[in-house]
């Protein structure tokens, strides 16, 4: 009895927050999938109901589906390559060595820059004109220059390169925090075992990681499907729709382009892709839980 | 007890300063800003949204401040690239700024009921009809002209000079001239293709010289509008001359992967002989290098001839239908439709005026250009004719950027951009 009184009063608590929650975020996105049924357009005074118009409309659009694609290339590529890189600088450097310390911070420091200077700044150093650094150090080596971001197939990836570069260290503090916590006696155990540091790694850390692991791959995946800033600096979705993501296609028709209905029916969709994808992850995650546990 | 109560009541608290902070938003615009009917002694503060950095209308609007004391002009800058993403949001809650700074998308604005017909106040008849055409729907004006805005081939005089090369007057021999350049290990032309409005401008300024200098063809933007006429079969023999300069390896992939500030630089720094752009780009090139000698010359057509520039009225000044002070942002137009006010606002961005019986002096800079200037041969079909034009020549523009990377054809561009009107067309009544 006193308990439920209790969470009544943990329950009026939250409510401030649930509040501002409920309107600026449920209230919105229930809008979202309301105005994707109309033709709601900044400039149309009418607004009519035209069902699933929009959604024929964003599905024969090649444009929109090459967005989409890229996006979802562009979040799995990030998630993979991102924890790779974190997992092993954090098994590296959770040594104990000398430097080991400032080297931390060094591959963490990429963080602390707002994605937006990152992008001008590795658009100045992935230019294709003599002024790019990566180009001059290619050239002094005697190699060709690479059209990093002009190259419609490589463009995604030199953005991709940037954004491991810089949020690795990010995933790799969370990765350290995580096996500072592994007990030392099963690592012991191990060693009497006979076992050598890549079984070591795989039976012992790697299972143990799995809070971080599970942490990390969805942050990053949901961080990686809603791109945009990085794009916007970089390429602004080019050449041609090479780069576009989601997010850049949504602002480009929903507010350059006054459909804001389509753009709408984007956001619903975008919402699904989210939503399963997460879904996915989550499924596999809980199941390798299990298996260790 | 008293614990649970305190507690209740400070919940109770938040949720309601939640709920004023989301609902209070009609209390603040207005308290610094009397209706005009109280308080016609006191300054009222009009907002004027614009596209353009407040540094290209610093003269302008501090003729404005001298001019009219009873009005205080607060300049909102916000860059084209957010600019109708902003604005529409405003507008769409019902607000937005007394004055709007308005380019292509002026008619859809207009027909959507949000800017103020000027048709009947007198200084509008001021202005030149081709002045005030983009800006009117069903005989009626919203808005009123600024200055105009053109685009050529900026050159370098110095490397002309140098390699011995003469301004070209036809596409042939803007090649050739290319070619020679590169020969003796110039780069002739800079082009930041990184942004998909370089090709797209200077493919137009082809079609220009071969298309719309006939008047004839001009009724072919009111097909387009309707989507009766189709870019890929009016344009494409005209495109497909332009497209000879990736042909000759004139414009290259490189291009792709360089923004507009790194093509400037180049330009700027020697590197290049020449880079297309406008007369906002001066400032910053003389900022990279106060030496550099520099002349504009108009887009060059198939023949030889004058050529054309891109540009025309560039963006126009319209009053928001929702504003409170409609009188106030009136005087603001008419003293904007003075001598003095034009020669401000030329003395900030060069361009000529549309005010009738202003004359302007361009300078040096762009004698190259005077005869394509007297001729009027300044155009750019997107803003001064079409409803949809930005949405248009971005789809363009980008499907451009993939004809140079080699991915697409002339006209597979040109069908995209139809493609993007005829969505256009549908989505947008």
């Amino acid at each position: 009895m006193y308990g439920k009184k209790r969470e009544r009063v943990f329950l009026l608590m939250i409510l401030p927050a649930f509040v501002g929650f409920f309107i600026l975020f449920i209230v919105p996105t229930l809008m979202s999938f309301f105005y994707s049924l109309t033709n709601w357009s900044v400039y149309n005074a009418d607004l009519d109901f035209v069902g699933l118009a929009n959604y024929k409309q964003l599905f024969s659009d090649t444009k929109t589906m090459a967005s989409i694609s890229n996006t979802v290339k562009y979040a799995v590529l990030i998630t993979i390559f991102q924890n790779i890189v974190a997992i092993l600088l954090a098994v590296f450097l959770n040594k104990k060595m000398k430097g080991a310390n400032f080297t931390k911070s060094l591959v963490f420091l990429p963080a602390v820059l707002s994605i937006l200077v990152t992008g001008f700044l590795f658009q100045y150093i992935m230019s294709s004109s003599d002024f790019g650094l990566f180009n001059r150090i290619i050239q002094f080596f005697g190699g060709q220059p690479i059209n990093w971001l002009g190259d419609a197939d490589l463009a995604l990836y030199s953005v991709l390169i940037t954004q491991v570069w810089q949020w690795s260290g990010w995933s790799m503090v969370i990765y350290i925090a995580n096996l500072k916590s592994i007990d030392s006696a099963l690592y012991e155990a191990a060693d009497i075992d006979g076992a050598g540091s890549v079984r070591k790694f795989f039976t012992v850390t790697l299972p143990l990681l799995y809070p971080a692991v599970s942490f990390n791959i969805l942050m990053s995946l949901i961080g990686g499907m809603k791109v945009f800033d990085v794009i916007f600096a970089m390429t602004k979705g080019g050449p041609g729709y090479a780069t576009e993501t989601i997010m850049t296609t949504m602002i480009r028709e929903g507010f350059n382009s006054g459909r804001n209905a389509y753009a709408s029916a984007l956001a619903v969709v975008f919402f699904i892709v989210v939503f399963i994808l997460s879904r996915i992850v989550i499924i596999f995650l809980n199941r390798w839980e299990r298996k260790i546990s | 007890m008293k614990k649970k109560t305190l507690t209740l009541l400070i919940s109770l608290v938040l949720t309601s300063l939640l709920l004023m902070a989301c609902g209070g938003e009609d209390t603040s615009s207005d308290a610094d800003t009397p209706s005009s009917d109280e308080t016609n002694e006191e300054v009222i503060t009009l907002r004027m949204m614009g596209y353009n950095p407040e540094s290209s209308r610093a003269q302008y609007l501090a003729y404005l401040d001298e001019q009219l004391p009873n009005i205080k002009v607060e300049f909102e800058f916000v860059a084209l690239d957010n600019f109708n993403n902003v604005l529409n949001s405003q507008l769409q809650a019902g607000e937005g700024p007394d004055i709007i700074e308005v380019g292509g998308e002026a008619k859809l604005l207009a027909r959507a009921n949000y800017l103020l017909d000027l048709t009947e106040y007198d200084f509008m008849s001021k202005y030149a009809a081709s002045g005030t055409a983009p800006y009117s729907v069903d005989g009626s004006v919203y808005a009123a002209p600024l200055q105009s805005w053109f685009e050529g081939f900026f050159y370098n005089k110095a490397i002309f000079d140098e390699y011995g090369v003469e301004v070209p007057r036809s596409l042939d021999q803007l090649i050739a001239v290319s070619k020679e350049l590169e020969a003796q290990g110039m780069t002739p032309q800079a082009m930041g293709a990184q942004s998909w409005e370089p090709m797209m401008k200077q493919s137009i300024g082809i079609v220009n010289n071969e298309f719309y200098s006939n008047e004839d063809n001009m009724a072919f933007n009111d097909q387009f509008n309707e989507g009766e006429a189709k870019l890929s079969e009016a344009w494409l023999p005209y495109v497909e001359e332009w497209y000879r300069l990736i042909e000759e390896g004139i414009l290259k992939e490189e291009m792709l992967g360089l923004s507009y500030d790194q093509a400037l630089d180049d330009f700027a720094t020697g590197k290049a002989a020449m880079w297309q752009s406008g007369p906002w780009a001066i400032e910053t090139i003389y900022e990279k290098n106060s030496d550099i000698e520099l002349g504009m010359f108009p887009i060059p057509g198939v023949e030889e001839g004058p050529g054309w520039l891109i540009g025309g009225p560039g963006s126009a000044l319209a009053i928001n239908a929702n504003s409170k002070h409609v009188d106030e942002a009136l005087a603001v137009l008419e003293l904007t439709a003075t001598e003095e006010a034009q020669h401000k606002l030329v003395a900030d961005n060069a361009g000529s005026s549309f005010l009738t019986g202003v004359e302007v002096d361009l300078g040096e800079v762009y004698a190259d250009s005077e005869e394509a200037f007297k001729l009027g041969n300044v155009y750019a079909p997107w803003t001064a004719s079409w409803f949809s034009g930005n949405p248009i020549v971005e789809s363009y523009g980008k499907s451009l950027q993939e004809v140079l990377s080699g991915t697409k054809t002339v006209e597979e561009a040109l069908q995209d951009a139809d493609e993007t009107n005829q969505t256009l067309i549908d989505t947008l009544n």
